[in-house]
């Protein structure tokens, strides 16, 4: 039983960490993009490129850490013969 | 020895790996049925699948589409390291209600989903055809776009010793030879083997021309002398294309029908989830690197516009080649990487295509002997229709990208939406699917294929939704009051 309730914890601090990336990464693709600059702006280089792609590929290498540690907490089960939309 | 001749040696060793290939998958099928042939007895392990999933998932689009698009677009095409990435987010919504259910039942092509979460409901029938119909003509524009980059990079590598037309038809007909011996195995084996050369080719491209610019900054300077429109942060429209996109290429790309038949052939979720975890680093490894390689070309050359400018990749292959031997035999293997890149993705679309085409078109049953043969003769008079389409490239191989794209993400209620409510029926679904189709479509056709930078695609995606839900709701109310009155 205490080993039941464990596991069902362990999957629920899994299930909470894996939606917590999923919010990160949505906020990630919204920095990525430039709205907040002015269009046209010439901009400065950082690291080699435009400060504003920069800023998209930081966040871009933000997506892949996220997205990779969601995939590695999620579980897909191999034995669900309905397959109930949840 | 000069570039022809070695390209031309090194494309005739590839191909016969490829046979050889071909026949030892054939001797290690199980049996003759479809699950063998489409699904490799669903039996990928993570390292296979990872690779074929990668293969599959850059192209001809990705190795020769993304640098001329980079060209053409400049620094605002970083978009698509996003959005190639948004392709491994947005499978988190399928692949966990998908999997289990595909595993149980035992499903082989795209059109089982719908047949289960469906049933016999009104509508059902009808929706599974709207969805095979639609994957179906995305699935030839694909084919179309790996038969056109098959001929010039094939062409291109051989000096033009075996020439365009030559490229296209000979490297079709080896595909088909191949996809149709050793099904899904040899596919998944070629991907790997064809994934390993393209990293490889690709990250020898880009150190050359880092180094010999001088570094990302004196590249970076040299487009902004160029072209400084290109550096500058893009405008509104822009922008919104930008996001446009990511939903476009992110939710359209996870209804594609090979991916989804990955899902399926995985030996184990476990096996299917580490594969995309792994998966979600290969846009900064590819498709950063493809965008990088079209921006430098800026600075290399002058203004190439249209389809012109989807020749970057190989015009820089062919300067790397004159700058000395070691650099002949490097571009020369970057040449067949892209050339193995562009056939695994070919092979894997002419596999689905089968599938698709005698099961959930025609609705053969699957126990049936024929169905897997009649898949692969249909699939083949698709290939040929493509091949000669082929032989006179008219569209960009970003254009085509996103007139499939725009097709494909219709189907996306039925996956996604169906996968995560259990509210969804199926007529208000097909009703979605033929009113988004039909504006998507409409739109192209007048000329209207962004509005304000967003896709026709997107917006027709919400008209689609709005039906399906508005119309799933309506029938549930219906049959609430049927049962109150009752």
């Amino acid at each position: 039983m205490e080993g039941g309730s464990a596991d069902r914890a362990g999957m629920t601090r899994r299930r909470r960490a894996r939606r917590l990336l999923l919010s990160v990464i949505g906020l990630l693709y919204v920095i990525s993009i430039p709205w907040y600059r002015e269009p046209g702006a010439s901009p400065e280089i950082w690291f080699g490129f435009p400060d504003w792609v920069a800023v998209a590929l930081a966040c871009y290498v933000g997506v892949a850490v996220c997205n990779a540690t969601a995939w590695w907490l999620t579980e897909v089960r191999d034995d669900d013969p309905d397959g109930a939309p949840r | 020895m000069s570039f022809e001749w070695l390209g031309l040696g090194a494309l005739g060793l590839y191909l016969v790996g490829l046979f050889a290939v071909a026949r030892i998958a054939r001797r290690a099928r199980r049996d003759e049925t479809a699950a063998d042939h489409f699904l490799a007895a669903r039996d990928l392990g993570v390292f296979v699948l990872f690779l074929t999933l990668y293969a599959t998932a850059y192209s001809g689009n990705s190795l020769l589409g993304y640098p001329g698009e980079a060209y053409r677009r400049g620094f605002s095409f970083i978009m698509a390291t996003g959005f190639m990435m948004s392709i491994i987010v947005c499978f988190h919504a399928l692949v966990p209600v998908l999997r289990p259910v595909a595993s149980a039942n035992g499903f082989v092509t795209p059109g089982d989903w719908i047949r289960h979460r469906f049933g016999r409901e009104p509508g059902g029938r009808a929706l599974l055809l709207g969805v095979a119909v639609l994957m179906t003509i995305a699935l030839a524009n694909f084919l179309l776009a790996q038969l056109t980059a098959m001929g010039h990079v094939s062409s291109q590598v051989t000096g033009g010793l075996v020439p365009f037309w030559l490229g296209v038809v000979g490297l079709a007909a080896v595909i088909l030879y191949y996809e149709t011996l050793g099904g899904m195995r040899a596919v998944a084996w070629t991907d790997a083997a064809q994934a390993i050369l393209m990293l490889l080719g690709l990250a020898a491209l880009l150190w050359w021309l880092l180094t010999s610019a001088g570094g990302m900054e004196a590249v970076t300077r040299e487009i902004a002398a160029v072209r400084p429109d290109a550096v500058r942060v893009p405008d509104r429209t822009e922008q919104a294309n930008w996001i446009s996109t990511i939903v476009l290429l992110g939710l359209a790309s996870v209804v594609y029908p090979q991916a989804i038949q990955r899902i399926y052939a995985a030996r184990s979720g476990r096996a299917l989830s580490r594969s995309l975890a792994l998966m979600s680093f290969m846009p900064l490894a590819t498709t950063l690197v493809v965008t990088l390689i079209g921006l430098a070309a800026i600075g290399h050359f002058g203004n190439l516009e249209g389809v012109e400018a989807d020749m970057v990749m190989p015009r820089l292959l062919g300067s790397w080649a004159e700058a000395g031997p070691v650099s002949t035999i490097f571009a020369v293997v970057v040449f067949i990487g892209a050339l193995a890149a562009i056939m695994s993705t070919a092979d894997s679309v002419l596999l689905s295509l089968g599938s698709m085409l005698s099961e959930d078109l025609l609705d053969r049953p699957r126990s049936a002997d024929s169905t897997a043969a009649t898949g692969k003769w249909l699939a083949a008079v698709v290939l040929l229709g493509m091949v000669a389409l082929a032989l006179g490239p008219r569209f960009t191989l970003w254009h085509l990208i996103e007139l499939k794209m725009e097709l494909l993400i219709q189907c996306v209620p039925a996956f996604l939406l169906a996968a995560r409510w259990s509210g969804l029926r199926a007529r208000p679904a097909f009703f979605g699917l033929v009113a988004g189709t039909a504006i998507a479509i409409g739109g192209v056709w007048l000329g209207f294929e962004r509005v304000g930078g967003i896709h026709m695609g997107v917006l027709s995606l919400l008209v689609n939704l709005c039906i399906a839900v508005a119309g799933s709701l309506a029938v549930r109310r219906g049959l609430e009051s049927q049962q109150a009155s009752s």
